[in-house]
């Protein structure tokens, strides 16, 4: 019962990261980035490689963020130099990184026990050697989560962080600033997807594998826990954002996980799944008390 | 603030009365947790071939074993969940069917020393399921079998037409190996790589096209999801299919020389049984690959092409339609 509380937060942490990236593209910037289905998995290719080949466990995270950067940074070329709108320029990007995913890693790749991962290797074995491999997983997944909250929280009041924020909001405002708004566009996508390829670095680890679909879907993943996380406090102005998808994360993972505890019939899951996020929203919306009104108007 | 937190409080409590459901009333029987990675004929009776197999060992469900049986959907990360959900509950032995369910339960056992048996997997070995408290059978295709029964069936064919996934492993290796082993039995294979269900009907305008004397078929997931019309066109252009497993001729290939995955499963469950009477641990048995193959025929599907059955091939073949 606990170990399952805690492996179903851990998952929430890990993909928590995923989740930072998308409230990235998707709240502040308004841009529907689909690179994520294509970086997610390559940041776990890149990993499994290094793995593999024998790279010190945590060096893999920043390589695998900055592969992400360099996704990023092709899906915003693209969109701001060539002018293809947005949700293409995603696709494409996804679509190349399918077959560069698979160049990395040659076809599905596994990593062997006999690998330390980011779980096991020193000094995390050391320092954390009196918790169980489940417990060290989620204090390492904790100790991410929060360093990268709070390296974007810190990012997001610096200059060039208000300056992404107001692109999303008022890009008119951007460009009245006498302010590149396209090179902040591309600053947000590189920013996002690192965050992105770095949780599939994570996941990775802690499933020692790689696999070619495990993108898929990850996009609508991180929507959900970014609108499940914003929608919950929205009342709560002091609740940032960073914060909010956290929250959204852990939420989802634990629908999933009821769902599987109560031993639904396979092929209903993801509707139950469904029903779960549709209750959240409603109740969300209910709180704020304006959808009501406009559907009975 | 004060009622989001009340939110949180209920929401906390509900999902402890969820989980506190699954866990009890366990420890009284053992408890088998398959995860299976998606709903498919092939998998389906892997796995009812495993239930079969403790059955066969003497071990009677609901008496002996409960079953927790979990579907992904196709999904890694449901996958991952899935095999959590049996590790934090303490099963007592897990069963991934196809690699990428296995592969979760393995990983989701290893602070844990519960035996997880696979089954569907083409290569263990690469996909590192070969060590540790692990084991179970493999599915890999009897390729040079297959080739034998081609070259039978038609002693002028020269080109086999073969439709694979390029993502998924175990169609890159069975390709590699037709591609080494053709030119053995007089065959050039002509390969087309798709990545999605959505281009496998294209792929096959494309062999017909290119005049391929037959097609074969891998275990394919994408493929052999849409069999039925890959197997429209070809009819139409008058050119055979051989599968590589039963439910493949049922559906109107001509034949194959494959597995039977019930017979498979059938397998993997007395590698469990033993497991879970305790005459053997995981660790000790090395993974299994299915030593006899069958021969399947569908007689209404060859009498359309025009062929004839060669007697030898006759006299050891199943028939297999519906």
């Amino acid at each position: 019962m606990l170990d399952l509380i805690i492996s179903t937060v851990t998952q929430g942490f890990i993909y928590a990261l995923l989740s930072y990236g998308i409230y990235i593209t998707y709240k502040i910037l308004d841009f529907p980035d689909l690179t994520v289905d294509g970086s997610f998995p390559l940041g776990a290719a890149v990993t499994a490689v290094l793995l593999v080949k024998g790279v010190n466990p945590y060096l893999t995270l920043p390589l695998a963020m900055a592969v992400g950067a360099l996704a990023g940074l092709v899906t915003g070329v693209i969109h701001v130099c060539f002018g293809v709108r947005d949700l293409l320029a995603g696709i494409i990007t996804m679509t190349a990184l399918f077959s560069i995913n698979l160049q990395i890693a040659g076809s599905n790749l596994a990593v062997g026990r006999d690998v330390d991962t980011i779980f096991t290797a020193e000094p995390v074995a050391t320092v954390f050697g009196n918790f169980t491999l489940l417990q060290r997983k989620l204090i390492v997944a904790f100790l991410l989560v929060v360093i990268f909250k709070i390296l974007l929280d810190l990012y997001f009041k610096t200059k060039n962080g208000l300056l992404l924020r107001a692109v999303g909001d008022n890009d008119v405002l951007v460009t009245s600033l006498a302010k590149d708004k396209g090179k902040v566009k591309i600053l947000g996508l590189v920013i996002a997807n690192a965050l992105v390829a770095l949780c599939g670095c994570v996941v990775c680890h802690e499933q020692r594998s790689f696999s070619a679909t495990m993108g898929t879907g990850q996009m609508v993943f991180g929507l959900a826990t970014v609108i499940i996380g914003t929608t919950i406090f929205k009342k709560e102005g002091f609740v940032k954002g960073t914060t909010a998808v956290v929250v959204g994360s852990v939420i989802y993972k634990v629908c999933i996980q009821i769902a599987i505890s109560l031993g639904l019939p396979a092929n209903l899951l993801k509707l139950v799944t469904a029903v779960l996020f549709l209750v959240i929203l409603v109740v969300g919306n209910r709180q704020k008390g304006g959808h009501k009104e406009a559907c009975l108007r | 603030m004060r009622k989001t937190m009340k939110r949180a409080l209920c929401a906390v409590v509900a999902m402890a009365m969820v989980f506190g459901m699954g866990a009890c009333g366990e420890k009284k029987m053992p408890v088998i947790g398959i995860s299976q990675y998606g709903e498919h004929g092939s998998l389906d009776n892997c796995r009812e071939g495993f239930l079969q197999g403790l059955a066969d060992a003497g071990l009677v469900e609901g008496t002996d074993f409960t079953v927790d049986y979990q579907n992904a959907g196709f999904d890694d990360n449901i996958c991952t969940q899935i095999g959590q959900n049996f590790s934090a509950k303490n099963v007592d032995l897990m069963c991934g069917i196809a690699t990428n369910a296995a592969t979760a339960c393995f990983a989701a056992a290893e602070d844990k020393d519960i035996p997880v048996i696979f089954t569907a997997i083409t290569d263990p070995v690469k996909a590192k399921l070969d060590s540790g408290n692990i084991t179970g059978t493999s599915d890999k295709l009897p390729v040079e079998a297959q080739l034998d029964l081609i070259r039978k069936m038609q002693p002028e064919a020269d080109t086999i037409g073969i439709i694979y996934t390029t993502s998924e492993p175990n169609s890159v290796s069975a390709i590699e190996e037709y591609q080494a082993k053709a030119g053995n039995y007089g065959f050039t294979v002509e390969a087309v790589g798709v990545t999605a269900q959505s281009e496998v009907t294209q792929a096959a305008d494309m062999l017909i096209s290119k005049g391929v004397d037959c097609f074969s078929n891998l275990t394919d997931n994408n493929v052999v999801g849409v069999l039925s019309s890959v197997l429209e066109k070809t009819n139409e252009a008058e050119i055979p299919v051989y599968g590589s497993e039963v439910e493949q001729v049922t559906l109107g290939c001509v034949a194959a020389a494959g597995i039977d995955y019930f017979e498979l499963g059938r397998q993997t469950g007395a590698m469990a049984a033993k497991v879970l009477k305790g005459e053997a641990k995981a660790s000790e048995i090395p993974y299994e690959t299915i030593a006899e193959y069958g021969i399947y025929i569908n007689s209404a599907a060859i009498a359309e092409m025009g062929m004839t059955v060669p007697a030898d091939i006759a006299e050891k073949a199943i028939e297999s339609q519906e």
